[in-house]
């Protein structure tokens, strides 16, 4: 009998193993443990036998039948979980990003520096009154400074904004001192465009008005700044400025990195570029805006932000960044 | 501005220990911006002095002479073209082997005759721009001599940035940067020659109407002048610097103006006997030196004599008064006028000069008499025999005094901690032309007149002189004190730059920067009129933009012609009833079969730009737009009952101007209202703890019939037993539109009978056969 019932076993894995689908599977379970298989008479003829018979066959039997039922079970778990996984793993994939425009990239790098200096960020006006972009900024009309830059002026007796400078006076009438500010935006000067030259472009404005700046808060505020959008410890020197809304003014120029300041055409063969403007707010700026000079002092500076994003991805042309040519600006970043 | 360091060097006791070829790096550290450095006279070599001892006019040319060239050794034949050769001139030989403007002089064979070398012309030396003939030098002038050793031919010509001067009038002259240059390098800065003046003759009748415009105006009228022959060495000078040397007595005042920063002009005596200044009547003419006839303004300052102009006040002088080749007597004007006034009228005149580049900067007017001496002695030096024939005049009614600043150290510690003793203090401002008095707790300086009319009022300019002579790198960075407070004033930007964020990741958009006006290509072309704010001066694409979306119409179109589809977005200012507000706009273009497609993508993305970043609901509305757009299929936006945008669909014209076959749907979203929303907060929402059964329903409607007509019966069916209803497709064939909507049925509290859902279903199939609506269940 137990030959008998090894042969059974031996069959029904044979059938088992050829089989690949549950219903298939179930019929071959019914056919060697269903109620009329083979092993179940053979479990039914038990009762015929003698005690000792029993007891030699009984568990014998029933181990078999469990043995078998666990190989079925065992084949329909396994062919639930078997997964198709014939397909070409080699296809090429076409990916579709978006894209921020270079200069929104910068700006949020600089200013998520000036954040973390504990600097708000403002918003500004491209459309300026005379008063806030040159007036309140100590440059009366007729002053010579007014030359410095081309303004486009309205039909409505307001201009375009030449510099962010302005919001200087705007977050000084807004907020009043203390402030820890900074402000970009989009500026304007009526000039021809080239490869290196565009009419409308971006700059940030950098504030604080406190008791107790100093010019060495400056220097160190915008050398940190410097260092951390360069992700390096930059060689930097400063020297005279004028810019009739601070005095003393400076001008801090970058050690420049093309060429590590052995001269080039980037750095127009002097080893340095000129990068933030800046200087001590002019004790008239800050009387025009109701802010006592003999208590507080502060400084401001400025940063080409379009500048900035030329050097930072080496765009040789600045015309590109006005154009929406998504042939360039889709390889940009999305943070 | 140029400046000569050979001219510089007159000015600074042992002007040698200074090397002027690297001094200019430390300039621009501590005073301006030097933008280049050129030498000059290095291209030439082996010129020297030469006699033509013969000269015979070339057998077949007209042109050519064979010339004789004695250097005081050698003959050398020579043929040369220029009209002016003859026996006995002494000029500028190149020798065989040479150069001259970078080009080496070799033996040559001219017309059939060789010349052994060239004279040379002035332009061809490069220390002037004639080429008339060639150069002529003095009788006396020694034979063989190298022209670099007898001449300022070598010289180093140094440019500084004109912005970086602007509020420097006392370094528009060579005399101002002398003085920085000797505060500089420690050395000491010569005084002047001048003659003076003894008032023992008569005035000039000199009269000024307009004080306020010109606070004084110095005369003088020389006479017997026979030498007006400027000497090659100032001839040299003027010409590097990008002067044009035309004769003596006009040279020396265009020198006066390099040296000192003074603009002169000399009259001529017979034409000019008595002076007025005045304002021009308006819109008259007046013809200037430069030959162009030119329309005054009310507010234009006038030299005159009462009848006839004889030169616009600080600009330019006039035809008829100018020096002439029999001039000897000329009537010398040394004055200062306000800067406004000057820039004013050269601004409306359009005419920049030298001289009104210098007044716009505040001139001292104590220069005025000064550079009438200084000039009187230089031209002396020419015309030992001239006669001073008037009194010097001088109208002068308020002078300007030295002014007295007070700098107490306290302030000094406002600014900075500067890093030297009081002696060093004093030290660098008296280098540089101030007073200083050291007190207790301050310094008391006196400001020099040439620093005072501008630059120099506050403490914060004498901190300025210190530190830059100091040098800014001696102090110390600081960093700021700590400061916790969350000060965060307002959050424009973060939103900004959270939104352009969210498109770009989640809808895949390209971000786009373009210009604040409108393309009045792309205007005429749509035939869109449009009137705005308008910038003033410029003819073309003047009027700045109302609508950001329409303005992006040029960037899409470009794009088109490389994409079959663009997505772009900006977030950019217009120009909205005189008034900056910043507008987000959205493109999406695509070819025209997929425009539904495109317009339910805009959908969506308005939906969830303000789900996931405001967490609002927004409901669409009739929209009101601008004329090019299709106002039926255009939407307004609304959230918390305000429209803050609208999906836009354009008119059939602004699609072909995109493209053909081409259609776009735009999103315009008014971005300063949309900072303003609040965020709603999100809330917990409880979910049924109970089996909730999704019911599926397709609604059969006619083909004309929309979405929002089968909601709006739908709404009308309340039960409590709907926990949620969603639209899940809908499908169009020749005859009937089907929509497909689903229920969730359940309750919070309890797990439904069958009985109930039963009841439901049959209800609500009641209630959507009796609008007359087929069911498909």
């Amino acid at each position: 009998m137990k030959e008998q019932v090894e042969k059974i076993i031996s069959l029904a894995k044979e059938e088992l193993a050829k089989v690949e689908k549950e219903a298939d599977v179930l019929n071959i379970k019914s056919k060697y443990i269903g109620k009329k298989s083979e092993l179940n008479n053979l479990l039914s003829s038990l009762k015929e036998m003698s005690n000792e018979e029993k007891k030699e066959f009984g568990p014998f039997l029933n181990n078999k039948k469990k043995e078998l039922e666990q190989l079925f079970n065992d084949k329909i778990v396994a062919l639930e979980e078997k997964i198709d996984l014939n397909f070409d793993e080699t296809i090429p994939c076409n990916v579709s990003l978006g894209s921020l425009h270079p200069v929104t990239i910068v700006a949020k790098e600089v200013t998520d520096i000036l954040n973390r200096m504990g600097f708000t960020v403002l918003k500004g006006f491209e459309m300026e009154d005379d008063y806030h972009n040159f007036e309140a900024l100590n440059i009366p009309k007729d002053h010579p400074a007014r030359d410095m830059q081309d303004t486009y002026y309205l039909d409505n007796k307001k201009l375009l904004r030449t510099q962010t400078s302005g919001d200087q006076v705007h977050a000084m009438e807004n907020y009043g001192v203390p402030l820890r500010v900074c402000s970009p935006g989009r500026v304007f000067r009526n000039e021809d465009i080239d490869a290196s030259h565009e009419n409308t472009f971006f700059q940030l404005e950098g504030m604080v008005i406190d008791k107790n700046i100093k010019i060495e808060n400056m220097f160190y505020v915008m050398r940190e700044v410097l260092k951390e959008v360069f992700k390096t410890d930059v060689k930097v020197r400063l020297r005279p400025g004028f810019f009739p809304f601070t005095e003393p003014s400076f001008e801090m120029d970058m050690n420049c990195l093309i060429c590590g300041g052995k001269g080039c055409p980037t750095c127009k063969n002097s080893g340095w570029i000129e990068l933030i403007p800046g200087g001590m707010v002019h004790p008239n700026v800050l009387k025009m805006s109701g802010v006592d000079p003999n208590e507080y002092t502060g400084f401001a500076f400025g940063i080409g932000l379009t500048r900035l994003a030329m050097m930072k991805y080496k765009i040789n042309d600045i015309r590109y960044l006005n154009s929406g040519d998504l042939r360039v600006l889709d390889e940009f970043e999305i943070e | 501005m140029l400046i000569s360091c050979n001219q510089l060097k007159k000015y600074i006791k042992n002007a040698d220990d200074i090397n002027f070829k690297t001094i200019w790096d430390t300039f621009t550290l501590k005073t301006a911006e030097v933008e280049n450095v050129y030498e000059k006279g290095n291209d030439l070599k082996d010129v020297v002095t030469a006699k033509i001892i013969s000269c015979e006019k070339h057998p077949d040319s007209k042109k050519l002479s064979l010339l004789k060239v004695f250097d005081g050794s050698e003959e050398y034949d020579i043929v040369c073209g220029a009209p002016n050769v003859k026996v006995g001139l002494i000029g500028a030989l190149v020798k065989v082997g040479g150069m001259v403007s970078n080009i080496k002089i070799e033996k040559r064979k001219l017309a059939g005759y060789y010349s052994y070398g060239m004279m040379c012309a002035m332009d061809e030396l490069g220390i002037g721009d004639a080429h008339d003939g060639i150069i002529e030098f003095d009788s006396d002038t020694p034979l063989g001599v190298d022209i670099c050793d007898l001449f300022n031919v070598k010289d180093i010509i140094v440019e500084i940035d004109n912005k970086s001067l602007t509020n420097r009038p006392d370094l528009w002259g060579h005399y101002g940067i002398a003085r920085e240059i000797a505060a500089i390098t420690n050395h000491e800065l010569l005084p002047l020659d001048i003659l003076e003046v003894t008032n023992d003759k008569e005035d000039l009748d000199i009269s000024v109407r307009e004080k306020d415009f010109c606070p004084r105006y110095c005369g003088i009228k020389i006479a017997n002048l026979i030498n007006n022959k400027t000497p090659l060495d100032m001839q040299i000078f003027l010409y590097y610097t990008g002067m044009r040397s035309i004769n003596l007595f006009v040279d020396l005042t265009n020198y006066l103006m390099l040296e000192l920063g003074q603009p002169m002009h000399a009259f001529d005596a017979r034409v000019v006997k008595n002076i007025e200044v005045l304002l021009a009547k308006d819109l008259d003419t007046y013809t200037t030196l430069d030959g162009i006839n030119r329309t005054l303004y009310k507010d234009t300052l006038m030299i005159s004599n009462g009848k006839k102009y004889f030169g616009i006040a600080g600009i330019m002088g006039g035809l008829d008064s100018e020096i002439l080749n029999d001039t000897t007597s000329i009537f010398l004007e040394s004055a200062n006028f306000l800067a406004g006034s000057i820039r004013k009228s050269a601004v409306k005149l359009g005419l920049r000069t030298e001289a009104s580049a210098r007044y716009e900067k505040s001139l001292d007017p104590n220069l005025c008499d000064f550079a009438i001496k200084r000039l009187l002695y230089l031209l002396k030096q020419e015309n030992p025999q001239m006669q001073i024939v008037s009194n010097l005049t001088d109208i002068y009614s308020k002078p300007l005094k030295e002014k007295e600043i007070v700098l107490s150290k306290k302030t000094i510690n406002r600014y900075c901690n500067l890093p030297v003793s009081d002696k060093k203090v004093k030290e660098i401002l008296v280098s540089l032309g101030f007073k200083v008095d050291i007190k207790e707790d301050c310094f008391v300086i006196t400001v020099p007149t040439y620093r005072a009319t501008k630059d120099i009022s506050l403490e914060a300019d004498i901190i300025e002189e210190i530190l830059r002579m100091i040098g800014y790198d001696k102090l110390i960075e600081q960093p700021l004190n700590v400061d916790i407070t969350a000060n965060v004033l307002e959050d424009y930007w973060e939103q900004e730059y959270k939104v352009k964020k969210y498109l770009a990741t989640a809808f895949n958009l390209h971000e786009v920067h373009s210009y604040l006006w409108y393309s009045d290509e792309m205007l005429n072309k749509l035939e869109i009129k449009k009137e705005g704010v308008k910038l003033l001066s410029q003819t073309k694409n003047n009027l700045l933009r109302d609508d950001l979306s329409l303005s992006l119409l040029p960037i899409v179109k470009n794009n088109l012609k490389n994409f079959a589809s663009v997505k772009i977005f900006e977030i950019g200012t217009i120009i909205n009833d005189n008034q900056n507000e910043k507008h987000l706009s959205i493109i999406l273009a695509d070819d025209e079969s997929n425009i539904k497609n495109l317009y339910q993508e805009a959908k969506g993305m308005v939906i969830s730009l303000f789900k996931a970043l405001k967490n609002k609901e927004i409901i669409f509305k009739e929209a009101s737009l601008p004329d090019y757009y299709n106002q039926e299929k255009s939407k307004a936006i609304i959230v918390d009952d305000v429209c803050i945008g609208n999906i836009i669909v354009t008119n059939g014209k602004l699609m072909r101007y995109i493209g053909k076959k081409k259609a776009m749907v735009m999103i315009d979203i008014n971005f300063e209202k949309y900072v303003n929303i609040n965020k709603n907060n999100v809330l917990f929402k409880e979910i049924s703890k109970y089996p909730v059964v999704s019911l599926d329903y397709t609604l059969v409607a006619s083909k004309e019939v929309k979405y929002a007509d089968i909601a709006k019966i739908l709404d009308e069916y309340s039960s409590k037993l709907i926990l949620g209803v969603s639209f899940i497709d809908v499908y169009e064939d020749d005859k009937v539109k089907k929509f497909t909507i689903r229920y969730q049925i359940g309750s919070y509290d309890r797990t439904l009978e069958s009985t109930e859902l039963e009841n439901f279903k049959n209800d609500f199939i009641k209630f959507v056969q009796s609008k007359g609506l087929e069911i498909l269940f």
